[in-house]
């Protein structure tokens, strides 16, 4: 109970440390002519455009391929184990 | 426009209740929904800092402002591979030693 309670004070505390020293920044205002709202068209573009800063789509795939290989690893795993 | 200073404090929140519930919850599997309230909390941050990076330049390339969300996707990915495994290996713990709670699950032999 007592470290619960403990746990508890810690994590608040850093989240009111956190808090505390974002709030303190003096961050940019929202400027009126930029546009917030990224569109899917433009993630699409970073990630299968051509330019020298786009195309990370390879990278999604490799990703993708540690995903299959995790989720074979976990089947693996899982498996039950014969009985001899 | 939401301020950036709301996000910020969102994402800690979230963070500090994944936090919490790492460190006091005996559970494996509430534990693992922690670790991906905390990737959560870094997600809202990747996001929240590319829109407004797109507010303050607003002559970047397309590519460039919607790099936080294609990095966001990466982290959604990098996650579920995470919670394949790890769901994996708690189905084998609890197979060996008819428990998941991490405080039992105290050596890494078998």
């Amino acid at each position: 109970m007592r470290t619960t309670v403990l746990k508890a004070l810690s994590v608040l505390a850093f989240a009111l440390l956190m808090i505390g020293a974002v709030l303190q920044v003096d961050w940019p205002e929202w400027t009126a002519e930029g546009d917030a709202n990224i569109t899917n068209e433009e993630v699409g573009q970073a990630m299968f455009g051509q330019g020298d800063d786009q195309g990370y789509a390879l990278v999604l795939f490799l990703i993708g391929l540690l995903l299959l290989v995790a989720l074979l690893g976990g089947i693996f795993l899982a498996k039950e184990e014969e009985k001899e | 426009m939401i301020p950036i200073t709301y996000w910020l404090i969102l994402s800690f929140l979230l963070f500090s209740i994944g936090a919490y519930g790492v460190l006091s919850r005996k559970n494996a599997i509430v534990v693992l929904m922690s670790i991906e309230i905390m990737l959560n909390a870094a997600n809202i941050n990747f996001v929240m800092f590319s829109s407004y990076y797109s507010v303050l330049h607003p002559t970047a390339p397309a590519a460039q402002e919607a790099l936080g969300q294609v990095f966001t996707l990466f982290s959604i990915a990098i996650a579920a591979a995470e919670v394949a495994v790890g769901l994996a290996i708690f189905l084998v713990v609890y197979r060996r030693y008819k428990t998941i709670d991490v405080d039992k699950i105290n050596i890494l032999r078998w």
